[in-house]
């Protein structure tokens, strides 16, 4: 179990883990996201993840997207939602999410970019 | 088929619309365009904006008979995708007004802008689809009305 103690996800294709990592917390990401409504499954978890971050004046999340086959843009719009969250948090308190992501997966290559685009210095895309 | 459609590939599927049918053409496509094509790249973008409008057309069809074609020429490896489904009045207009503002300008500045627009979106829906194909495949997106059939495509040159 993580720091934050949030529970791994896994639903249909997808499975989601979160994991310690020296500088923060790491939300893994392995499988497909491209159920009707993946806000189902993803808002509370960002939510967790956002919240958790916050109490424990971490300065990083990396979401790291190499295994995941398939993003629907439900599920961009979910990932999109927690970014923005970040706008409406306070300068001492914001972290950044780090992307890591495959070079290999097309969807990835033109999707994972445009997030960066959502909160001035909230994403950075390794 | 007419005669300048003569040495083209396609494949076409037609099937009640079910969510669980997507993933599955998605992957029939990519499978198709791998061995029709060599650009693979290209070949992954085709099959995103097939799973994403097939999606739009499994979310707001009205009827059961959701139609998707995929043809490829094989000289240019020029592909066209089209997505045909009966839907309702009041989805048709959604879809239009969705169409006519991610149509319009830089198609990266009409992604983000429907993306922040999507985050702040309760009703479960993300109205992203259309946006994310035109800005990811770069092609020529379309959509055309005729009573309550919609039809969308995307050609990719």
């Amino acid at each position: 179990m993580n720091r934050l103690g949030i529970e791994p996800v896994s639903e249909e294709r997808i499975t989601i883990n979160v994991l310690d990592n020296p500088n923060g917390i790491t939300v893994k990401f392995t499988g497909d996201i491209d159920m009707e409504d993946p806000s189902i499954i993803l808002d509370p978890l960002f939510e967790k993840v956002h919240d958790g971050v916050l109490e424990n004046n971490y300065k990083e999340v990396i979401a790291d997207f190499r295994e995941l086959n398939f993003l629907n843009s439900s599920g961009i719009k979910a990932v999109a939602k927690w970014i923005m969250k970040l706008s409406e948090v306070d300068d001492t308190q914001k972290y950044i999410i780090k992307i890591v992501h495959n070079k290999d997966i097309t969807w990835q290559v033109t999707s994972l970019p445009t997030l960066t685009f959502l909160v001035p210095g909230a994403v950075q895309v390794e | 088929m007419s005669e300048k459609d003569i040495g083209k590939g396609y494949i076409e599927l037609r099937f009640g619309p079910r969510w669980k049918y997507i993933a599955c053409a998605r992957s029939f496509i990519q499978n198709f365009l791998a061995i029709s094509i060599v650009d693979q790249t290209k070949a992954d973008k085709i099959a995103m904006a097939a799973s994403e409008l097939l999606e739009n057309a499994v979310k707001y069809a009205s009827g059961e008979d959701t139609h998707i074609s995929v043809n490829v020429s094989p000289k240019t490896e020029k592909i066209s995708v089209q997505v045909t489904n009966i839907a309702t009045p009041e989805s048709i207009k959604n879809l239009e007004k969705v169409y006519d503002k991610i149509s319009r300008g830089n198609s990266l500045d009409a992604y983000v802008s429907q993306m922040k627009e999507a985050a702040l979106r309760s009703d479960g829906k993300s109205q992203l689809g259309l946006a994310r194909i035109r800005y990811e495949t770069g092609g020529d997106l379309k959509m055309e009305i005729e009573k309550n059939v919609v039809k969308v495509s995307i050609d990719i040159g």
